[in-house]
């Protein structure tokens, strides 16, 4: 359980003496500059936007899924835009782990940024598989696990919506490696708090979520779903009320420290979540809306502490009042 | 120190009608238009706020006084019919230039431009840079939907030939822009090399690969599909190839050879009458 943390603003605040207020994070070990990462699926492996921003700003990239073996991905449709949102059933299309270490990790060391690799699979092996790989290579910060695969070897019951598959996946993850373990959580679950409790039990150093809410979209001329999937991720601001309440529950719920996302397009919305109880955040779809939308909430982040006299972010984590 | 080379604030000069079916859309940004060539695209934000969240693609047309890109619409979605309210005056946001861009064709190659429906602005820039030896197939719906007056008259003057195609049969042929294609490549013009670079609907795209790999001639297509990002980070245009795995329509794209293509991947849905 958090302990409450009243804390006030202290007067004769580091600000007002023209000391710049420290965006700097420790999250479970690993040492971010800023709470602001991108979120997995939405940035690629940094190449694409090394163009259009400075990479060595952000706080950190967590990279496109990557797993065991190369994987092809959906057919087209594999994207439908909604209001304020968007729905994407990519298929986790990625070229594997052996690629990632030898073609996209060197590129993101070039940089000044921590890099978190995400993994997936449809096996616990093919998990563990892709954890052990990544062990002790330099230039991997930490692993985000992402649980809302289904276990094909169990009849495709997906991982991140039994409580028991989920531990058992995390348990063998956190065995295989000695980097910090974050449990990416997906919301399509009844009680978000069980499941962080599960990450939490199993040995995981964190929590990240949400991941993208099931939907659907069809065209009513040609009477089919729109995506070549049938369903796929909702993303973008129509989600966001419900990963600052998801990340609310967690919060209370356990001691890990967790990375908010789900529709952050601003610095307001980032405030939410660390308000809420997250220590950094992920930015995703917002980098298909505005592609600076990283480096933009990280300048008004900090614009807003020095306005407010708040010396440092971390003072501001699980800082929403309730009565 | 990255300059945000291709992310633009881009002054709307001109935007208004073209023809029945059309509006022309004319953007300052000298940055872009510096760097665009034929068969590059830009993501358009049609709107100041988050409706639509998206950017759409839209195919650049012209480099005007090198300062400006020139862009033509058809009314096709929520973000098109946001997009016809924008004033001249209005600054919005561009990426680009995005794509590969078409091949520049051989100086002894005779350029077969196949334009199907709104497909016909990366073929209009095609043939200002290279028309002067290019024969035109333009084909739509009905002579309304054809490429504005003003277009086809540039054009007229661009090109070596202009072949039309009407499925009403109002303008040209009465039939399909691939019809007009097939009836040239049954007696081809004398001593012509021909190369096809083509952009327009999937169908024909599809259509106009066969008739190519019939008669053996080189096709570059400029496909289309859904984009969210328009940069190759969100893997949401991704067109399948025939050696396996996908490449992204706005990266490795849009312009493919037609022959990489797995044409059958990617199923068009009629649109079903209601009874």
């Amino acid at each position: 359980m958090r302990s409450a943390k009243n804390k006030t603003v202290k007067s004769g605040n580091p600000v007002t003496r023209g000391i710049k207020p420290d965006l700097s994070v420790d999250f479970a070990g690993i040492k971010l500059k800023n709470p602001v990462l991108t979120a997995s699926g939405t940035f690629g492996y940094g190449e694409e936007f090394a163009d259009i921003i400075d990479l060595n700003k952000l706080g950190g990239v967590i990279v496109k899924g990557v797993s065991l073996k190369p994987i092809k991905g959906n057919p087209p449709p594999r994207i439908w835009e909604t209001p304020s949102g968007m729905l994407n059933a990519i298929g986790l299309e990625n070229p594997g782990v052996d690629v990632f270490l030898r073609e996209k990790l060197p590129f993101l060391r070039n940089y000044d940024t921590a890099v978190l690799v995400n993994i997936f699979g449809y096996s616990l092996e093919e998990y563990v598989g892709v954890a052990e790989r990544l062990d002790g290579v330099p230039g991997v910060s930490g692993i985000e696990v992402n649980i809302s695969c289904p276990n094909v070897k169990a009849g495709g019951i997906v991982f991140g919506t039994d409580l028991k598959a989920a531990f058992e996946l995390l348990s063998a993850v956190r065995k295989a490696t000695r980097l910090p373990v974050i449990a990416k959580l997906s919301p399509n679950v009844t009680d978000i708090t069980a499941f962080a409790k599960t990450a939490r039990d199993a040995g995981c150093d964190g929590l990240s979520l949400i991941n993208t809410l099931l939907g659907m979209a069809i065209d009513i001329r040609c009477r089919r779903p729109r995506l070549a999937n049938c369903t796929g991720g909702l993303s973008g601001p129509a989600i966001r009320p419900v990963a600052v309440r998801m990340v609310w529950q967690a919060a209370k719920a356990v001691d890990l420290p967790i990375i908010g996302m789900g529709g952050i397009m601003t610095h307001e919305d980032a405030l939410e979540f660390i308000l809420a109880g997250a220590s950094a955040v992920a930015v995703g779809t917002a980098n298909f809306v505005n592609p600076r939308a990283t480096l933009d909430i990280i300048r008004d982040l900090e614009t807003f502490l020095t306005q407010e006299g708040i010396g440092s972010v971390k003072e501001l984590v699980g800082q929403v009042r309730v009565a | 120190m990255p300059s945000s080379k291709k992310l633009h604030q881009a002054k709307v000069l001109l935007h208004r009608p073209a023809g029945k079916e059309y509006y022309r859309l004319v953007l300052l940004a000298p940055a872009l238009a510096a760097a665009a060539a034929p068969g590059h695209f830009v993501m358009l934000r049609v709107s100041a706020n988050l409706d639509p969240l998206l950017a759409r693609p839209f195919g650049i047309s012209s480099v005007i006084s090198k300062r400006s890109i020139e862009l033509y619409y058809r009314v096709a979605g929520r973000g098109t019919t946001l997009l016809t309210r924008v004033t001249p005056g209005h600054t919005l946001s561009v990426l680009g230039p995005l794509g590969n861009g078409f091949p520049v064709p051989d100086k002894a190659v005779t350029p077969l431009l196949i334009a199907g429906g709104s497909g016909f602005p990366p073929l209009l820039y095609f043939a200002a840079r290279y028309g002067k030896q290019a024969r035109l197939f333009v084909g739509s719906r009905d002579k309304e939907c054809l490429p504005p007056a003003a277009v086809m008259k540039d054009l007229r003057s661009r090109t070596k030939a202009i072949h039309y195609a009407t499925e009403d049969g109002s303008r040209g042929t009465c039939g399909f822009v691939t019809d007009s294609l097939a009836g040239y490549l049954a007696r081809p013009g004398r001593g012509e090399t021909p190369v096809i670079y083509a952009c327009g609907p999937h169908e024909m795209l599809a259509s106009v690969s066969r008739l190519a790999a019939d008669h053996s001639i080189p096709c570059y297509v400029s496909m289309e599909e859904r984009m969210a990002c328009g940069l190759g980070v969100c893997m949401g245009c991704s067109v399948s190839m025939k050696a396996g795995g996908y490449k992204r329509v706005c990266k490795e794209g849009p312009v493919f050879l037609s022959s990489d293509i797995d044409w059958k991947d990617r199923v068009v849905l009629p649109v079903l009458q209601w009874k």
